[in-house]
């Protein structure tokens, strides 16, 4: 009789069981709303043991998925991460790249069932040997479109003074040309290209900026170089620098030409971030003659408590400026340019603030999320390689949203904490994000 | 003892009875293989009572291909909705068991789940599961009662299986669940402009000129010149937007006099007369003759009637009013002022959404027709 009970008791748990399965498996689940869901690039750490990625990434603090890795696509097959993402305007995405066997790449993204967006592959794109990618913008010559990326290794680390920008078909990633045009290898006094990192552009006229040699030892740069579109070629470098308030040049970063078709009526001229001088440049542009006059020092960060400025980004009517240190956006009048005009009060992310994207929660409240790394090499406290001083100390691996109205801070993600990793770039899913980049 | 034993014996059997039905009857439908759609697309949902199952849409498919969804077994959602053109009819004004010239224009079935989720012209139903049964029951289309429908249904073998497969019961919600995750398939994504955008072609000049006036906005002062199309026909889709009534508007076919209603029949709100839904411009050389009324029967036409054709009306759209290639237009006469060449260019742009795949694509044609082959 005994065992009989437990029979009974047995199936009915079973049953129980299997009605409970049978409830569960109810229909695939519907997707929230991908507006708040960003793209991240991943730096795998060497002493934790983690693999570069992209990844896809909720960052609605309203979402209780807030934080969570949708999708972790691994590059396993990387030595280095790749660096930044760029959608094309017909929507394809690209990355530039460290590892010298992937500087540039295109990332293809569908939809699976759900609606939801999916990484379905990577591949590495031809450079010609050009190495370590940087930006990547698209723009007309002689009214063709083309895909322009620079590169600050150029044809090899081993180069000096190396350094180019691509330029490639849109269509089918092809090499059309490579600009390039070393230091040591141009007449003294003539335009040369040299670890260009920052790009922009205007009508014919691309203007790109020299940061620093890719081992961030062997050189740094001081100027920004005009490309000529009609030519493909450069015509004339600039150097701005003056103070060097750490002892280095100046290491121009990012460039922004300022333009009609950013802010309405506006001159000309072109906006330059220096990485060590800790400014913020204008050079004035005069379209009928395309001259440039002498570069005009419009923010300096040694008054204003801030270094390493890095990121220019825009929204429909404000500038925002990353400052890695002390780790601050900015914020500026778009319609006041080429004048830094606050628009509110700075956004205090953390050492190391870089890039941004911008996007509405599901209740619709306007949202920034800012990376906050300078570059995501380890830290010698992890007994970690890469390290080198400086820059370990601009890494906070996070990322930090803020409420776009009043700056506030709302949440942090710290990625070495949370994920073993590092944050090397971030991207809004195509059709929001930012308006003006380059 | 004796009772709490019974007791639990008796709960024992019944769990166990209700168990075996629960897995019996319950049908257990597999998520739809193979299925990919293009990223820049967008985001979309399906209802979740309906996922897209391979069950669910085998039996749409079939239900979308029988004559006997109609009061006389002889006309299919297909009559009016055929594959090789789009699933259009080709025809000004449908016509369904009655012979009656239907009022409105057969339009594509493509790339559902996008764009404006209020179906029709008028936008007058909320999904396509509402939609399903309307053509059914309409007297002019095919006039068939639901109730006989089921009846015969029913008496189908196959029908009993598919049924049970996709849904369980066979009743008027399956029935339109099914031809709803059937249509909810139909995705046209391999036209030359598909394969433009996946950069796998190249478009020829003159289908570049067309695609890069077909978004540009124009800007005299830039001297920019545009189309402007993008401002109502997405970029990728080409359909209307899907943000509520957004993918309504008033493309000043009419004036004020010769407007119809419109969405004003759904919302009652007077901007909204004359607004009609953006179509998706899909697969647009084969859906001749075009508008809700299929008043053109050329792309030529079309061009023509937003470079000089437009009629005022108090609806009409901005966006059309303000679009114009020459400085200081005439808004009491609004054009685009394009050139012969540039009108040209957008019609061989428009020709590049072709998707001979679609059209020709075996998951979505009469299944009846596969049968016959294979007997
Ligand atoms: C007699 C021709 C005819 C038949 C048969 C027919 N349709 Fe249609 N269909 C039309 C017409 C005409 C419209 C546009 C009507 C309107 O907007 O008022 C339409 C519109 C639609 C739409 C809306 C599309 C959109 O983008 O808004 C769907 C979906 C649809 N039909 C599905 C079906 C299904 C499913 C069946 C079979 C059950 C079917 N149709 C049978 C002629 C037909
Ligand atoms: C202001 C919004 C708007 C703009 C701008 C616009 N369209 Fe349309 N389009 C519509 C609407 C609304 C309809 C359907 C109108 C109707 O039938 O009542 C439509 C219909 C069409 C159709 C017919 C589709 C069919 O299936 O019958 C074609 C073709 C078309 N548009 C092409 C274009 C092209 C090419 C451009 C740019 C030159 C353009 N449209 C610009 C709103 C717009």
């Amino acid at each position: 009789m005994k065992s009989y009970l437990s029979i009974t008791k047995y199936t009915i748990l079973v049953c129980t069981a299997l009605l409970i399965t049978a409830c569960s498996k109810e229909p695939v689940k519907q997707p929230d709303s991908e507006k708040s869901q960003a793209l991240v690039l991943l730096r795998g750490l060497p002493t934790l043991d983690t693999k570069h990625s992209v990844a896809i990434i909720e960052l609605d603090p309203e979402s209780a998925k807030f934080g969570e890795i949708l999708q972790d696509y691994e590059l396993s097959n990387l030595a280095e991460p790749l660096h930044h993402l760029y959608y094309s305007p017909t929507g394809r995405l690209y990355a530039t790249g460290l590892d010298i066997n992937c500087s540039l790449a295109e990332i293809k993204l569908v939809r699976d069932l759900n609606g939801a967006p999916l990484i379905k592959g990577h591949h590495c794109l031809d450079t010609q040997g050009q190495v370590i990618g940087e930006d990547i913008m698209w723009h007309t010559s002689n009214g063709k479109e083309y895909m322009f990326v620079t590169f600050m290794g150029g044809g090899g680390l081993d180069q000096a003074d190396g350094g180019s920008v691509g330029v490639f078909d849109p269509q089918t990633n092809d090499v059309v040309k490579i600009i390039s045009a070393r230091k040591s290898q141009v007449d003294a006094g003539k335009p040369y290209i040299m670890y260009p990192h920052g790009i922009s552009a205007y009508k014919d006229r691309m203007v790109i900026a020299s940061t620093i040699h890719p081992d961030l030892k062997t050189g740094v740069g001081s100027t920004i170089t005009i490309i000529d579109l009609n030519s493909l070629s450069p015509i004339e470098t600039i150097t701005v620098e003056d103070a060097k308030p750490v002892g280095f040049p100046s290491s121009p970063v990012e460039v922004l030409f300022v333009r009609p078709s950013i802010v309405e009526n506006v001159k000309p001229g072109v906006l330059v971030n220096t990485m060590f001088g800790f400014e913020t440049w204008y050079i004035p542009f005069n379209e009928a003659d395309k001259t440039f006059a002498e570069p005009v020092k419009i923010y300096n960060g040694v008054d204003e408590g801030t270094g390493v400025p890095l990121e220019f980004y825009g929204t429909k009517d404000e500038l925002f400026i990353s400052h890695a240190i002390p780790g601050v956006v900015k914020r500026y009048k778009l319609s006041s340019l080429p004048e830094l005009v606050s628009s509110g009060p700075d956004i205090k992310a953390e050492l190391g603030a870089h890039h941004m994207i911008f996007y509405p929660s599901s209740s619709g409240r306007k949202l920034i999320a800012v990376q906050n790394n300078l570059l995501n090499l380890g830290n010698q406290a992890d007994n970690d390689p890469t390290d080198i001083d400086f820059i370990a100390k601009v890494n906070d691996h996070s990322l930090t949203i803020h409420d776009l109205t009043s700056s506030k801070r709302l949440k942090t993600i710290n990625f070495k904490e949370k994920y073993n990793k590092g944050i090397e770039n971030i991207e809004a899913l195509f059709g929001s994000g930012f308006i003006h980049h380059h | 003892m004796k009772i709490k034993q019974a007791c639990y014996l008796l709960l024992a059997v019944t769990l166990m009875i209700v168990t075996a039905e629960y897995y019996q009857s319950k049908p257990r439908p597999t998520a739809l293989n193979g299925f990919s759609a293009p990223f820049v697309y967008g985001q979309f949902t399906t209802p979740q009572n309906n996922p897209l199952t391979n069950e669910a849409v085998a039996l749409g498919r079939r239900l979308f291909y029988d004559p006997l969804l109609s009061g006389n077994n002889k006309l299919a959602c297909s009559h009016c909705h055929q594959q090789k053109l789009a699933f259009t009819d080709g025809m000004k004004n449908s016509m369904g068991v009655s012979l009656k010239p239907l009022s409105f224009n057969t339009p594509s079935l493509v790339n559902l789940m996008w764009g404006p989720q209020h179906f029709f012209w008028d936008g007058r139903v909320n999904s396509l599961e509402e939609q399903a049964l309307l053509p059914i029951i309409n007297v002019d289309e095919m006039d068939q009662n639901l109730d006989e429908l089921i009846d015969e249904l029913k008496a189908v073998e196959q029908y009993q299986r598919l049924f049970s497969k996709a849904y369980g019961a066979i009743n008027k919600q399956n029935i339109a669940k099914a031809l709803s995750a059937f249509q909810r398939t139909l995705i046209s994504a391999n036209s030359k402009y598909d394969q433009f955008l996946a950069g796998t072609i190249k478009l020829t000049d003159e289908e570049e000129f067309g695609r890069k006036l077909f978004v540009a906005h124009p800007d005299v002062k830039a001297s920019l010149r545009g189309g402007n199309c993008i401002d109502c026909h997405s970029q990728f889709l080409t359909s209307g937007f899907n943000t509520k009534y957004d993918g309504f508007t008033n493309n000043g076919l009419d004036n004020e006099e010769q407007l119809l209603p419109g969405l004003q029949a759904v919302t009652g709100k007077p901007e909204h007369k004359g607004l009609f839904k953006v179509p998706s411009l899909r697969n647009i050389a084969l859906t001749a003759p075009y508008m809700h009324d299929g008043r053109f029967n050329t792309l030529a036409q079309v061009m023509d009637h937003y470079n000089e054709g437009i009629k005022l009306s108090s609806t009409l759209s901005p966006l059309i009013v303000e679009a114009n290639n020459i400085v200081n237009g005439n808004k009491k006469k609004p054009s685009l002022n394009l050139s012969m060449e540039e009108k040209k260019a957008i019609v061989a742009f428009l020709h590049t959404l072709t998707d001979e795949q679609f059209i020709i694509n075996t998951k979505f044609s009469d299944p009846f027709l596969q049968e016959i082959k294979i007997e």
